[in-house]
């Protein structure tokens, strides 16, 4: 799977994932967070447009919206089980 | 270990990304297909016909049989396949345009006979593919190519009404229902729903989605979804509008909780 590299960052509750090679730029994401917390990102997706990133990982609730959103399936959350912490 | 997308099981790896523009619904449509047939385990069985428009540059989206035809054609296309091998799957994968418009004899009759297909159409309230012109489905008001002044109803007439049509004139075993793209989830039980109304022989499925198109609707992603979840809805109610009285009861007989 050439290009679908993962850039994985790891929040404070759990892991945000996010795949340059999917992602086409189109911020649906960006305002489906209810915690407004995504912004776009020095890296490139796959169009040569800004992918995205999260900014704030304090305030993320990691309910997964985003990655729900987007209809490239470029963004996982996972949350960190409560024994893992 | 290497992290892979959380895509659907039966999704085509090679063709991702796939050829859908930024923010289009479809993928999010074809999500919600691909969980489906994920979860009822038939990906070996399922035949996914395409129709033309923005929906045939699904043809190598699966790694399932596919199969494209023109202007709502797809719906005899698929009935042929499924009248041919009743053990297969059949899926049919249409927009709007080619539903309500220039198909919409197709999918007329092949509801009014009941056929056990399953039809997923893609309403985004225009033609995409050809630059956004008005289609039946077209919100009063709406500027499009075609009616740049917005869509007037008195001239014009109102939005076409597909899963109403559809549950007026099927059987009392169809299933239909209109779900959104802003709701995944609610989405893929209604596709599950579909296609084991299919898989059990009963009838006709149809499922309509609610479907986005920021390139031809010329909206940012905020306005995306506040056409989607605001201005949609007013016209196009989501829910299930059909449910066959067999479909959604477990083994024992119960209603099953959805």
């Amino acid at each position: 799977m050439e290009g679908f590299e993962p850039v994985t960052r790891e929040l404070p509750g759990g892991t945000f994932v996010v795949f340059p090679g999917l992602c086409k730029g189109c911020g649906l994401c960006l305002e489906k967070c209810p915690k407004r917390c995504l912004d776009w990102s020095e890296r490139l997706g796959i169009y040569g447009t800004p992918a995205i990133e999260p900014v704030d990982g304090e305030t993320c609730n990691y309910c997964g919206l985003c990655a729900l959103a987007c209809p490239d399936c470029a963004i996982m959350v996972t949350k960190k089980k409560r024994g893992d912490a | 270990m290497t992290v892979k997308p959380a895509m659907p099981e039966s999704w085509r790896l090679e063709t991702k990304p796939h050829k859908f523009c930024p923010g289009c619904g479809h993928g999010i449509a074809l999500r919600a297909l691909g969980q489906a047939i994920d979860e009822l385990g038939i990906q070996d069985r399922v035949v996914f016909g395409c129709d033309i428009g923005c929906s045939l540059l699904a043809w190598d989206f699966f790694n399932v049989d596919s199969v494209q035809t023109h202007h709502g054609r797809t719906t005899p296309v698929v009935t042929g396949i499924k009248r041919a091998n009743p053990e297969l799957i059949c899926v049919a994968y249409m927009g709007d345009g080619g539903g309500y418009a220039i198909g919409a004899q197709h999918l007329v009759n092949a509801a009014g006979r009941n056929e056990r297909i399953t039809v997923i159409l893609a309403n985004n309230t225009q033609y995409a593919m050809t630059g956004g012109q008005m289609a039946p489905t077209t919100l009063p008001g709406q500027k499009t190519e075609t009616s740049p002044y917005g869509r007037d109803p008195e001239a014009t007439g109102h939005p076409a009404k597909g899963p109403e049509m559809v549950a007026a004139i099927t059987g009392e075993d169809a299933y239909v229902a209109r779900g959104t793209v802003s709701k995944l989830p609610q989405l893929r039980r209604m596709m599950v729903r579909a296609l084991q109304n299919q898989i059990e022989g009963r009838g006709f499925s149809f499922v309509e989605v609610l479907s986005t198109c920021p390139t031809n609707w010329r909206t940012n992603a905020k306005d995306t979804w506040e056409f989607l979840e605001k201005k949609m809805p007013a016209h196009f109610r989501t829910g299930e509008l059909k449910v066959p009285a067999a479909a959604g009861k477990d083994e024992d007989g119960k209603k099953a909780v959805h």
